[in-house]
């Protein structure tokens, strides 16, 4: 063996024993009992229903981009439950343990959570937030609306979108089994050389944290591989790149920066897996190591990766806004300039992270002054929103809401960032609650936007909208929940309280973290809010069915085939005339018009290897965690074994036959038909209508 | 679904694979890799001159993986390939330079550079080496206020 294991380990088992079990626990205990019995029920309901088919071939297999978005949004919501509960627990320590004469429970000094406990679960829910809720909601959402507004069938690589998802899911399962099984890594979401070498953590917590990590990294990797060539490939005919919708251009500058920046994420935790599993010496103290260098290749990827996240919720604003406001939205070429310009100077910058670090003062000007470049395209885009809706006709329904929350937190968030940007303020308050609320700020941009897109696009996907009343409920509540948490936050972040404490030494700041408790309660509101939104909405479902143009004033080219979507998008691939396509049609009088003669169209066929891969992955950073050698050869070996074979059968694919696609076309406009207030459609000759051309012409070769 | 999705064997990047280029790439990084570790366990070249070996090493291997391995060159039909090599390009200066730059400003400040250099070049005497008050954005007198 290179490295000493502490705690001994056994070629059949590795380093996992019955005494890494918290069954003692009195908080894991019970929820461990909780969770098997959900997954009882969940499991034994699927049975009664018989529904194991349906599942398994229907979503399980599926290689639907629809489809594989939403399960990448369903992996996303459950995630940030996860991460949620996590904060109501930090919030909950932190308003307990202060002062010397704060009462300890469950074998704690202080509050109810051990300093080893309370590490886990402020790094699990960085973690967490970052990168399993997040970046698969964002992901979904990149899934399921960029093929469809550029007029595509499916992405690029279907079985690629696949198994992105299930490697993703297999991230979020590892992360989540760190609960039960061992535990997770105590120092903080991105770790520090050298706490992370094996003298210091010698558990398998970082060793779950590294591999739950590689994991997301490649299976966003793939996915933003997949986005990037369906966007350059698979745009409809006509569709030029100046007629791409706006959300795509995001889509693009995000994609091209996960593109590049994860693999130094990867490359980062390869050396850290060498350190810990080969006895290396890359980020020690001594023979040759270098500490900081992992802080910098963290951010290098880091920062870049923030604007990952904060990109497509760009777009999904730029989207929600000229439709709620029935403009045309405000400077389309400089937006998507600034789009490129931010996903360009994201890469200058990640040494904000480390001012501290004492590189002088050179440096620091030159990282600071670049930081704060960014602020321009970022202001470039705020004014643009804001003379989008100037003069506009606002309907302020619940996902407009959402949008213009979003539009005040970036403000916040952006100000803050400024201020962290100067290396003398950064000096004072790094690694305070001050950085905190910054990123939080920031990081609710994204949720504010996510909960905006899924009031907009529900109706798209699902044919039906949300309940108004229910989503502007969660609305406030949330909102009111953010105001409470992060205001003190900010404030104790300049009275100098350092972020990451489980004994809070001041008494004089206990009515401050009072309010952030009565802040979180307020946001636990607005999941319950949340919950009954989804019940009321499914529940009345039938009332609220809409037509293919749900909101009556969208502009992108999603909303002209129908809700739901067909799993074949569009039966006949559209013409691009314009940027606003549907928009434009409206305007023209041809926004009802359908295709008059149906072609045969070619899918691809549904595959299990995906999530068998998936699960083989999950297996491989369980057994790596644990150090089950064989487990991780057979599982790797399958793994290669399974991709070449897959690789020979290759996919030829199904057709659709012309006649088939026209019954279930005649159909989805039998059913619009049936909604009161939708348009009803006449079929044109030849895909033209007077001078412009509303279908791919079908003597036309692409 | 442009050119035959159904047949990955007729895309342009599968039809210029040859397996002589697959092993020929693969024998050249083997090489290089092998060079390399001799010259680290065997201490043959002193530090400086290692670190310029090794970096040429890894650069020919780069190189003879683009060229092998992943069949990028700048013709016509791989017009992506040389849109993602130029975007590289900018990508690995910013990040090997930038990083580079910030550690040796680093170093200047909290290394104790008789023994860096000392350890880098054997031959050079330490007194050779600029002292704390003569380095770029140092002040000769800062240290009266701690
Ligand atoms: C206007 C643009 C922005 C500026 C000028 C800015 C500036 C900064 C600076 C200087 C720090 C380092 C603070 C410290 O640790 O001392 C920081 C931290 C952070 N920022 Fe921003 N930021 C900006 C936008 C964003 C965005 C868009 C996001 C994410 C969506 C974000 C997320 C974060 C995170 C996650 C951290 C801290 C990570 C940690 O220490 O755990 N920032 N920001
Ligand atoms: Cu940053």
């Amino acid at each position: 063996m290179l490295v000493d294991l502490p705690g001994g380990w056994s070629p059949l088992l590795g380093r996992l024993a019955w005494s890494q079990i918290p069954y003692a626990n009195p908080i894991l205990a019970p929820l461990f009992v909780a969770v098997v019995i959900g997954a009882i029920i969940v499991l034994g309901l699927i049975t009664y229903y018989g529904k194991w088919t349906y599942l398994w071939k229907e979503w399980l297999t599926t290689v639907d981009h629809k489809k594989l978005g939403v399960m990448y949004i369903i992996i996303g919501l459950v995630m940030l439950f996860r991460g949620f509960i996590d904060g109501l627990m930090i919030r909950t320590q932190q308003v307990w343990a202060v002062g010397p004469h704060s009462s300890g429970v469950f074998g704690s000094l202080h509050g109810y959570l051990t300093p080893f406990h309370f590490g886990q679960v402020y790094s699990a829910h960085g973690l967490i937030m970052i990168l399993l809720a997040a970046t698969p909601l964002l992901v979904g959402f990149m899934n399921i609306i960029v093929p469809i507004q550029i007029g595509a069938r499916d992405m690029a690589y279907p079985y690629l979108n696949a198994l992105g998802l299930w490697i993703t899911a297999a991230a979020a399962a590892l992360i989540m089994i760190s609960l039960f099984v061992g535990d997770f890594a105590h120092n903080g979401w991105f770790e520090y050389a050298p706490i992370f070498e094996m003298q210091y953590s010698p558990g398998v917590g970082v060793d779950y944290w590294i591999w739950t990590l590689q994991l997301v990294a490649l299976g966003t990797t793939l996915g933003g591989i997949n986005i990037l060539a369906t966007i350059i490939k698979m745009r409809a005919p006509g569709m030029s790149w100046g007629k791409l919708p706006i959300f795509v251009w995001a889509s693009l500058s995000a994609n091209v920066i996960a593109l590049t920046s994860f693999p130094a994420l990867q490359v980062a935790l390869g050396l850290v897996a060498a350190d810990r599993y080969l006895g290396a010496h890359f980020f020690t103290a001594g023979m040759g190591g270098n500490l900081m260098l992992y802080t910098n290749l963290f951010w290098i990827w880091g920062h870049p990766e923030v604007y990952f996240v904060i990109l497509p919720a760009f777009g999904m604003m730029s989207e929600i806004f000229p439709t709620f406001s029935e403009k045309p939205l405000f400077g389309y070429i400089t937006m998507v300039l600034a789009s490129m310009a931010i996903a360009g100077v994201s890469w200058l910058v990640w040494l904000h992270h480390f001012f501290t670090m004492g590189a002088g003062p050179y440096v620091n000007t030159a990282f600071s002054v670049a930081t704060m470049l960014v602020g321009i395209p970022t202001g470039v885009k705020v004014f643009n929103w804001a003379f989008t809706m100037y003069r506009g006709r606002l309907t302020f329904n619940a996902a407009m809401l959402w949008a213009i929350g979003a539009l005040f937190l970036l403000l916040i968030g952006g100000m803050t960032g400024m201020m962290l940007a100067i290396p003398a303020i950064n000096y004072m308050v790094h690694n305070s609650v001050f950085v905190v609320a910054h990123f939080h700020s920031m990081l609710l941009v994204i949720v504010y936007a996510i909960f905006g897109s899924v009031l907009y696009w529900f109706p798209k996907v699902f044919g039906f909208k949300l309940d108004e009343f229910w989503a502007k409920t969660m609305f406030w509540l949330f909102s009111a929940g953010t105001a409470l948490v992060f205001v003190p936050m900010y404030m104790l972040g300049f009275m100098g309280m350092t972020r990451r404490l489980e004994y809070v030494f001041n008494t004089g700041w206990q009515p401050y973290l009072d309010v952030m408790e009565f802040g979180i309660v307020v946001y636990t509101l607005s999941v319950l809010a949340f919950f009954i939104l989804l019940y009321v909405s499914v529940r009345d479902h039938a009332k609220n069915r809409v037509g293919a143009d749900a909101w009556g004033t969208s502009r992108s080219l999603e909303w002209m085939t129908h809700s739901p979507v067909p799993f074949y998008n569009f039966a006949v691939l559209p013409h691009i005339n314009e940027r606003d396509e549907v928009a434009w049609r409206r305007q023209h009088g041809i926004d009802n018009v359908r295709p008059e003669h149906y072609e045969d169209i070619h899918m691809p066929n549904n595959t299990g290897v995906a999530i068998i891969l998936g699960g083989l992955t999950f297996v491989l950073g369980f057994a790596l965690t644990w150090r089950i050698w064989w487990l991780c050869i057979v599982s790797l070996l399958a793994i290669i074994v399974l991709m070449i074979v897959r690789s020979f059968r290759g996919d030829p694919g199904y057709i659709i036959t012309g006649a088939e696609l026209q019954r279930m076309e005649e159909e989805a406009y039998r059913r619009e038909a049936q909604i009161a207030d939708s348009h009803h459609s006449h079929p044109v000759s030849g895909g033209v209508v007077g001078n412009a051309m509303a279908y791919q012409r079908n003597d036309s070769s692409k | 679904m442009s050119h035959g999705a159904a047949d990955p064997t007729m895309h342009p990047e599968v039809q210029l694979s040859t397996s002589k280029g697959y092993f020929l790439g693969f024998a050249i990084s083997a090489f290089l890799m092998l060079v390399a570790t001799f010259l680290v366990t065997s201490h043959s070249v002193p530090p400086f001159g290692l670190l310029m070996v090794i970096s040429v090493c890894a650069g020919i291997a780069v190189i003879a993986q683009i060229y092998f391995l992943l069949h990028i060159d700048i013709s016509e039909h791989n017009i992506w390939n040389t849109v993602a090599l130029v975007l590289f390009i900018p990508l690995f200066l910013i990040t090997i330079g930038l990083t580079w730059w910030m550690f040796s400003q680093l170093y200047l400040r909290t290394m104790d550079m008789s023994v860096m250099s000392s350890a880098m070049q054997p031959a050079v005497h330490a007194s050779a080496t600029p002292g704390m008050a003569a380095m770029p954005g140092m002040n000769a007198h800062t240290d009266s206020g701690n």
